[in-house]
């Protein structure tokens, strides 16, 4: 079932996909791109819930968390020429219920007009001292 | 003379030297014979964060890293090194990314800020350049000629 416009969807950043300067457009290159709902899961507990699950330290860290909103993805891709019909569709794992994908091919073009509207957000920091 | 020496020296050199077994020994890798110049340009033209991102892509990222990912393509390597000898880029240098399907990628910005990207697979470069909003992919012997378009 696709997603409805007003929802946020997050992807995991990680060392391959970021170099500390520039994110790879290929973290939305391709077919049926996982992304997660922050609707289901709030943005704090997505950095535990990659950590777990998606990261392979000591290598492979999670480095930032890429968030859109999927009336603006939408917008992206219909303002394409040709104009691409994007969906998130909601498709629930164990190990994340908010999981969910986009199951339309997105080209190179396309993801280089997805990354500048991506909001970037860095690991929450220790809690701070009383 | 060299024996009594050798008898004299203390516990701790007999455990050194216990330690240099063969199988250690056995264990180097031998490196390719264009391996040192293939470094040596790496460090040139991606200076060493760059340099050292191969090396991290190359050495530590095996089968199934990440979602299902692919291990570094020798193909899509073996034509990385020959674009990144023949391109020029700006002065920082470009980023380099592993992709899931096993590619390597360069990403950069021309002289007016704007997106030049290439992805080397096991079949060929897929190209993108925002200056033109072109994008496409070539073949393996088309590299050379893709190098000096997309040059800085």
């Amino acid at each position: 079932m696709p997603l409805p416009p007003g929802e946020e969807i997050v992807r995991a950043v990680h060392t391959d996909k970021w170099d500390g300067e520039r994110l790879s457009p290929s973290l939305f290159v391709g077919e049926n791109i996982s992304v997660s709902r922050l609707a289901i899961i709030p943005l704090a507990d997505h950095w535990d819930l990659f950590r777990q699950h998606v990261q392979q330290p000591p290598e492979r860290l999670l480095e930032l968390i890429a968030q859109i909103n999927v009336g603006r993805l939408q917008a992206i891709g219909r303002d394409r020429n040709p104009s691409v019909e994007l969906t998130v569709e909601q498709k629930p794992e164990e190990w994340n219920p908010a999981h969910a994908e986009i199951p339309q091919r997105i080209t190179r073009g396309l993801a280089n007009k997805i990354l500048p509207e991506l909001t970037l957000h860095g690991p929450p920091g220790p809690p701070a001292m009383k | 003379m060299t024996a009594l020496f050798y008898q004299s020296l203390p516990a701790s050199f007999s455990l050194v030297e216990a330690l240099r077994e063969p199988a250690a020994v056995a264990a180097v890798r031998r490196t390719a014979p264009d391996e040192l110049a293939r470094e040596e340009l790496l460090l040139r033209k991606l200076g060493p964060r760059g340099w050292g991102r191969v090396h991290h892509f190359r050495n530590y990222y095996a089968s199934d890293w990440g979602e299902n990912g692919r291990v570094l393509s020798p193909k899509a390597l073996d034509a990385f090194f020959r674009f990144v000898e023949e391109a020029q880029f700006p002065a920082g240098g470009p980023s380099v990314f592993l992709t899931d399907r096993g590619g390597i990628e360069l990403c950069w910005e021309d002289r007016e800020g704007r997106p030049v990207q290439i992805e080397f697979t096991g079949t060929g470069a897929e190209f993108y350049q925002a200056a033109t909003e072109e994008e496409g992919v070539v073949a393996f012997d088309s590299l050379a000629q893709l190098a000096r378009r997309l040059s800085a």
